[in-house]
């Protein structure tokens, strides 16, 4: 993995994030540049084939670029001792098609101020950092209680309005944790 | 029949007891013949496994726990169960080489561990006996050993494992509905609950699981917002277990969201709801989404402190599986997150959080532990003041590895500088008990620590521990709230000693007690306990159904300070007369009446137990349950209950942060903020200068309207500090009278003719005040 220098260390909405230079589970070398050709921005999000909550944001992603064709998608798998053999395995089983990159020693994790999964951000094709946080909050699209964060951001993005909400926090599960390490309790 | 009933108990108790001390005893000598070194509390965790011989015999049996609760029992069961078994013993005892000479005597040394966990085990037993009705006895057990074979998996995520487990099971054996049952709890578990309500359903056509799996069906439902179908399968629940209230209460909450019952449920499945709908003098409405701090954070520590000294209120919440989250008050009425790159953002599976001002800056830190349930680590943040904080941990002095469940901060010698008290709970089911600690602070940004020093001893669980000066000499005074057991009061003695007073003070009684304030709630100028309680679901049920726990059940209490140090234990004569399942709460006077009133966070690890945060109002004599009836909502799941005036202007927001334990049990903060200015007011924050400089343990008595009301400043008691900002309600009074300030110095401060609805900064020994917002 190649790094280049953080743009702004506190990654600043507004600004430009970090590039990373990564390698996806098939064996291709991607940055952010490779996922930004000919398009007006992309989504970036922070994942795990063993997180509980990304699996359910499966279909959604499966469908994002015909859903948004203007904007390119990529996971980046971060979560400590996940292998790109398990996530091969579980992409197959699980038939997802957005790319997966796998982030030895969850670096890029850490330079984009990543602890959990899944946690997206929007950038347009300059990298500038247009929203950052959950995609939705938790609840399912029935619910009464449903608020979806990175669709309107999105829809809002394309339509070239000011985002309306650029941040909102994220829940999920921890990338590294010490609970990883402890003798294994099954 | 109770006491009937007191006089075995004390007695199996204290045999209990002394059986416990004996056999710690020839454990010890054991490990003086062997050359074996005195244990020490673990600084890290234990990567390689448990190192001393308790430790692995708990550790083996939280094993075996897990072995009997998910290892199917027939077939080529014995074979597994066998290899499963000798799995967990070499990890429990892989540290252990028999060839060393140290470890000569272990096979005695193995009994009298054995010995000391069934002693244990009989001791929280006992205890669990005196506080659960008999009839809810078994179910309590039932929850009990759910949650705590969960815990480390969950935490861990292993639940794939867990989830792998089950369905490779299914393949052998499609029609074992029972298993697919657990599936579908797992998955919800999981917050998967499309697929739970799939194969739910599938076990429910299975007589022999029906009634369980209908009843996880409409949680599941109930929880992906397919809210018809959860009344269905809720109402077909209640039709296989007619007298199953969990169901019953399950499918109520599914009407509140469904705006009313759907004509399909029968009379006889409905039930109303008769707590919470007393007259409230202020209504709140939730303004968490409008402010933007409405985040997801598991229902873990928040609290309200003003981090970069501008004057605003910011607010600081710990998430289960992410980072903290920090929000900067920006003075207009909204907040900002600004987390990332804070360094808080570093600090995944925070729990509680304490505020104090450790090194006298003026700039308050935090420390933050996790877990209470299960060990964990703990770390103090050194606040860098602009705007970052700095993991300083190792360099203070303060590296734990345990169950902890509160930190609290207090300048317990009033030497000036912030000593820090750590209450820990159980890390396990068979766990020992890991001891409470006391941290002195050295003033060079170190600590030491104290504990057997101050004479401070460790014989149950605890869940809160929060400090008070009960008998106005000038020093605090510890109370550790028990998780299971007796309450325990420590007095502090002046020379850095303490000597537990609880029996001659009256605080005798078992509870299942959570976290507790001193507070005085009667402004009598006696700081006064007020313990909360965590009740069994069955007894909230029955609390919702007719406005007070059922006889016989333990209510959230008041230890009332008669002045003479003895307490009377008061509860239902005063208006506590509910059973919830309270894990948090505090104090706060949101209708400005000149009493203090209660926030209660409630909940339980449990998926299918969802129940509302409770506010008690204080008239003066009475607390009165006004939750629903002044706006606040019908479920929840929470740890972090506080409140504080968050824009300056008297009105006392409540904050819950709210969700819970497992990955799928996820909800937003939610912030209710009173729709009008119930009365006058005036908020008063104190900054120390030779006393510790957040004023942790500084008195105030502030004299309005005829009227005297003390309060007394926090270093934290709950799972979040409230403001150091100590807000006073003054009713309809035109002008305070006077204000006294004993500092924890010593120095004695009057201020008198002071205007009301102002907020009011005052520095030790200065004759004036400053006002922190611009008006």
């Amino acid at each position: 993995m190649s790094l280049q220098p953080p743009v702004n260390s506190r990654q600043d909405i507004g600004r430009p994030v970090a590039d990373f230079q990564l390698t996806t589970i098939a064996g291709d070398q991607v940055n952010l540049q490779t996922v930004l050709s000919r398009k007006k921005g992309a989504v970036v999000v922070f994942w795990s084939g063993i997180c509980s909550h990304c699996v359910r944001y499966d279909g959604y992603f499966n469908g994002f670029p015909r859903q948004y064709p203007e904007l390119g998608i990529v996971a980046v798998a971060s979560r400590e001792k996940e292998t790109p053999e398990q996530l091969r395995a579980i992409a197959a089983d699980r038939r997802l098609t957005f790319p997966i990159l796998h982030d030895p020693g969850s670096r890029a994790a850490n330079l984009w101020f990543t602890q959990q999964t899944p946690r997206v951000f929007l950038i347009d094709n300059n990298r500038v950092l247009c929203y950052r946080g959950a995609i939705d909050n938790f609840k399912y699209p029935q619910d009464p209680e449903y608020v979806a964060y990175l669709d309107p951001a999105i829809r809002q993005f394309l339509d070239g309005k000011p985002i309306s909400r650029t941040e909102t926090a994220s829940f999920g599960c921890a990338i590294q944790s010490v609970y990883y390490n402890l003798p294994k309790a099954l | 029949m109770n006491s009937l009933f007191e006089i075995p108990a004390g007695i199996m108790e204290r045999g209990l007891f002394t059986m416990d001390t004996a056999l710690k005893a020839a454990q010890s000598a054991l490990q003086v013949i062997t050359g074996q070194e005195r244990l020490q509390p673990l600084q890290a965790p234990p990567l390689a496994g448990p190192a001393d011989i308790d430790t692995a015999v708990a550790d083996f049996a939280n094993r075996l726990a897990r072995i009997v609760r998910f290892t199917h029992w027939d077939g080529a069961a014995p074979g597994v169960a066998f290899r499963e078994v000798t799995s967990a013993a070499r990890r429990s005892f892989g540290q252990f080489d028999l060839r060393d000479p140290h470890n000569s005597a272990f096979p005695v040394q193995l009994a009298l561990s054995f010995g000391t966990l069934f002693v244990q085990q009989g001791l929280r037993l006992l205890a669990a006996a005196q506080v659960v009705r008999p009839s809810e006895y078994p179910r309590f057990l039932t929850d009990f050993f759910e949650s705590f074979t969960d815990a480390p998996v969950f935490l861990s995520l292993e639940y794939r494992e867990l989830l792998e487990k089950y369905e490779a099971r299914l393949a052998e054996r499609p029609d074992d509905d029972a298993t697919r049952c657990e599936l579908g709890r797992t998955q919800i578990k999981c917050g998967l609950h499309e697929q739970a309500a799939k194969n739910l359903l599938q076990a429910a056509g299975n007589a022999s699981v029906r009634g369980l799996a209908l009843h996880e069906t409409a949680v599941a439902f109930y929880r992906a917002g397919k809210l018809e179908q959860a009344a269905q399968a809720g109402s077909q629940a209640l039709d296989v277990s007619p007298g199953n209230e969990r169901v019953r209460h399950w499918l109520w909450l599914t009407a509140q969201k469904m705006g009313g019952y759907p004509e399909f449920v029968p009379q006889e499945h409905r039930m109303e709801v008769k707590a919470g709908y007393e007259r409230p003098t202020v209504e709140f409405e939730d303004i968490a989404a409008k402010i933007g701090v409405d985040k997801t954070s598991a229902g873990r520590g928040l609290a309200v402190f003003d981090y970069n000294n501008d004057g605003l209120l910011d607010i600081v919440i710990a998430a289960a599986h992410a980072g903290c989250n920090l929000y900067r008050n920006n003075g207009d009425g909204t907040f900002t997150d600004v987390s990332v790159g804070s360094g808080l953002d570093t600090c995944v599976n925070g729990f509680i959080i304490a505020v104090g001002d450790y090194n006298n800056d003026g700039y308050p830190d935090l420390f933050i532990n996790r877990l209470g349930f299960f060990p964990g680590e703990a770390q103090l943040f050194r606040n860098n003041g602009n705007g970052t904080f700095t993991d300083v941990t190792r360099e203070a002095g303060l590296k734990v590895w345990g169950p902890a469940f509160s930190s609290t901060w207090a300048d317990y010698d009033c030497d000036g500088r912030l000593d820090l008290f750590i209450a820990n709970n159980l890390g396990g089911m068979f766990d020992r008990k890991t001891p409470n600690r006391l941290f002195h602070n050295n003033g060079d940004g170190t600590f030491t620590e104290t504990t057997e020093q101050a004479g401070l001893s460790t014989r149950w669980p605890t869940i809160g521990a929060t400090w008070g000066d009960y008998n106005n000499d000038g020093f605090p005074d510890l109370f550790l709230s028990n998780a299971l057991g007796h309450s325990q009061l420590y007095r502090n003695n002046g020379d850095g000693t303490f000597t537990d007073v609880s029996a001659e003070a009256g605080i005798t009684e078992y509870c299942i007690g959570s976290t507790s304030v001193w507070c005085d709630y009667n402004n009598d100028g006696l700081l006064d306990i007020l313990q909360f309680t965590w009740s069994n679901h069955e007894d909230v049920i029955y609390t919702l159904r007719h406005g007070e726990g059922p006889p016989g059940s333990k209510p959230q209490r008041i230890y009332h300070n008669n002045g003479d140090g003895t307490f009377t234990l008061r509860d239902r004569d005063i208006g506590l007369t509910g059973c919830w399942g309270t894990m948090s709460g505090n104090v706060g006077d949101f209708n400005n009446d000149g009493n203090l009133d209660i926030v209660l966070g409630n909940g339980s690890p449990r998926m299918d137990r969802l129940e509302p945060p409770i506010l008690l109002q204080n008239d003066g004599k009475r607390f009165h349950n006004v939750t629903f009836a002044a706006g606040l909502p019908f479920t929840g799941k929470g740890h972090g209950a506080n409140m504080a005036d968050l824009f300056g202007n008297g009105r006392l927001s409540v904050l819950l942060s709210s969700g819970g334990a497992y990955p799928g049990d996820v909800m937003t903060t939610r912030v209710f903020y009173p729709k009008r200015l119930p009365g006058n007011y005036l908020n008063v924050r104190l900054a120390g200068v030779k006393s510790n400089r957040s004023a942790i343990g500084a008195r105030i008595c502030l004299e309005a309207g005829g009227k005297k009301q003390y309060r007394e400043v926090s270093g934290g008691s709950s799972f979040g500090c409230l403001p150091f900002e100590q807000h006073f309600g003054l009713a309809d009074a035109q002008k305070v009278d006077a204000i006294q300030i004993r500092w924890p110095s010593g120095l004695i401060q009057h201020f008198t003719d002071l205007q009301v609805n102002d907020t009011l900064s005052f520095t030790e020994g200065e004759r004036t005040w400053q006002r922190p917002y611009k008006r």
